[in-house]
């Protein structure tokens, strides 16, 4: 599905991220991961990069020394990297805050940015961001987080104009709880919340890595040309 | 590095932009052309792409990381995009500083 595409994820080395390398190297695509740490993951068609992604000189240098001379293209972007501490704001240590905006936020633009200058090039492009469901229902605790996730959203809505020229699409991901590290890291008594909340969704589950990747596969696929600047939410969430 | 040098360089890449452009599109390009502004020759969309093919071509040829929209190209009285020329003179005063 995927032959002689190369796609670029953020946060590969675990989680959500983990899984799509892995989806996407099924599929036959030549796949860039990067995260902070490294990556247990080897394949012939995977490349790894540790790179903080808080650090948008760091994003700029490995597009620039690496990405730019080896792969001369990237046909996808998927920006999954996200930290999360839940936390009540009044007691938000500043640099978990800033984390969170860094690499939730801020990387997504340079990401984006600078693999735009690469799509531009082959006249066509898919920058996925990965949301969250924190966006809507806004829980207590998850006040910069869910703040983060909204941001992309429109940042995403706001690149799909400037970007339209290029044939290059932006859509937002927003997936509902998943189990993942993520998740595990909240306390009991958030996990409960969490819980009670998905017990309220329309469909009352958590999402399912398969979940994911349908709604991956839908929006990077070359029919979706037409489909940009769109937030889907899993789980019948709104 | 010589300022024709870069002059040739920065009309290379108009001349690479103007290829995208459809036949009733194309324009001429010359050393006043319009690049910024209500009279510009192009929009900005295709300013923003000009800024970063020129930039990326100083990169990838002679290893220069040039930032032609940081602050000292920005607040400037005169801008640098106003014309082919006068983005010439400010790649020239970068490169040599």
């Amino acid at each position: 599905m995927y032959k002689n595409k190369v796609v670029f994820i953020t946060g590969a080395s675990r989680g959500v991220g983990l899984s799509l390398v892995k989806h996407f190297i099924e599929n036959k695509a030549c796949v860039i991961g990067v995260s902070k740490s490294e990556s247990t993951f080897a394949n012939s068609n995977y490349s790894h990069f540790s790179v903080d992604l808080a650090d948008p000189e760091a994003i700029s240098k490995l597009f620039k020394k690496e990405i730019h001379k080896k792969y001369k293209k990237i046909d996808i972007v998927i920006n999954n990297a996200a930290v999360l501490t839940s936390q009540y704001s009044m007691v938000l240590p500043i640099k978990n805050a800033t984390d969170m905006v860094n690499v939730n936020l801020l990387a997504v633009f340079f990401v984006s940015r600078e693999a735009v200058k690469l799509m531009r090039n082959n006249d066509q492009g898919r920058i996925i961001n990965i949301g969250s469901m924190a966006v809507s229902l806004e829980p207590i605790g998850d006040a910069l987080y869910a703040a983060t996730k909204a941001a992309i959203n429109t940042l995403a809505n706001v690149m799909a104009k400037e970007f339209s020229n290029y044939n290059v699409t932006c859509n937002t991901l927003s997936i509902s709880a998943i189990d993942t590290d993520m998740l595990f890291q909240h306390s009991d008594s958030a996990k409960l919340k969490i819980d009670e909340i998905i017990s309220n969704l329309p469909v009352p589950r958590k999402a399912l890595i398969d979940d994911v990747l349908n709604v991956i596969d839908f929006y990077a696929s070359d029919r979706s040309s037409y489909i940009t600047a769109q937030t889907i939410y899993l789980g019948g969430v709104n | 590095m010589e300022r024709t040098e870069i002059l040739k360089i920065v009309k290379e890449q108009v001349e690479l932009l103007r290829d995208t452009f459809s036949e009733d599109e194309k324009f001429v390009v010359e050393d006043e052309m319009v690049l910024f502004g209500s009279n510009s020759t192009i929009d900005s969309l295709s300013l923003v792409s000009l800024i970063v093919d020129t930039e990326s071509y100083f990169f990838d040829e002679y290893g220069l990381e040039i930032s032609l929209t940081d602050d000292n190209a920005m607040t400037r009285s005169v801008s640098p995009f106003n014309t082919i020329s006068t983005l010439t003179d400010y790649i020239f005063e970068v490169v040599n500083t």
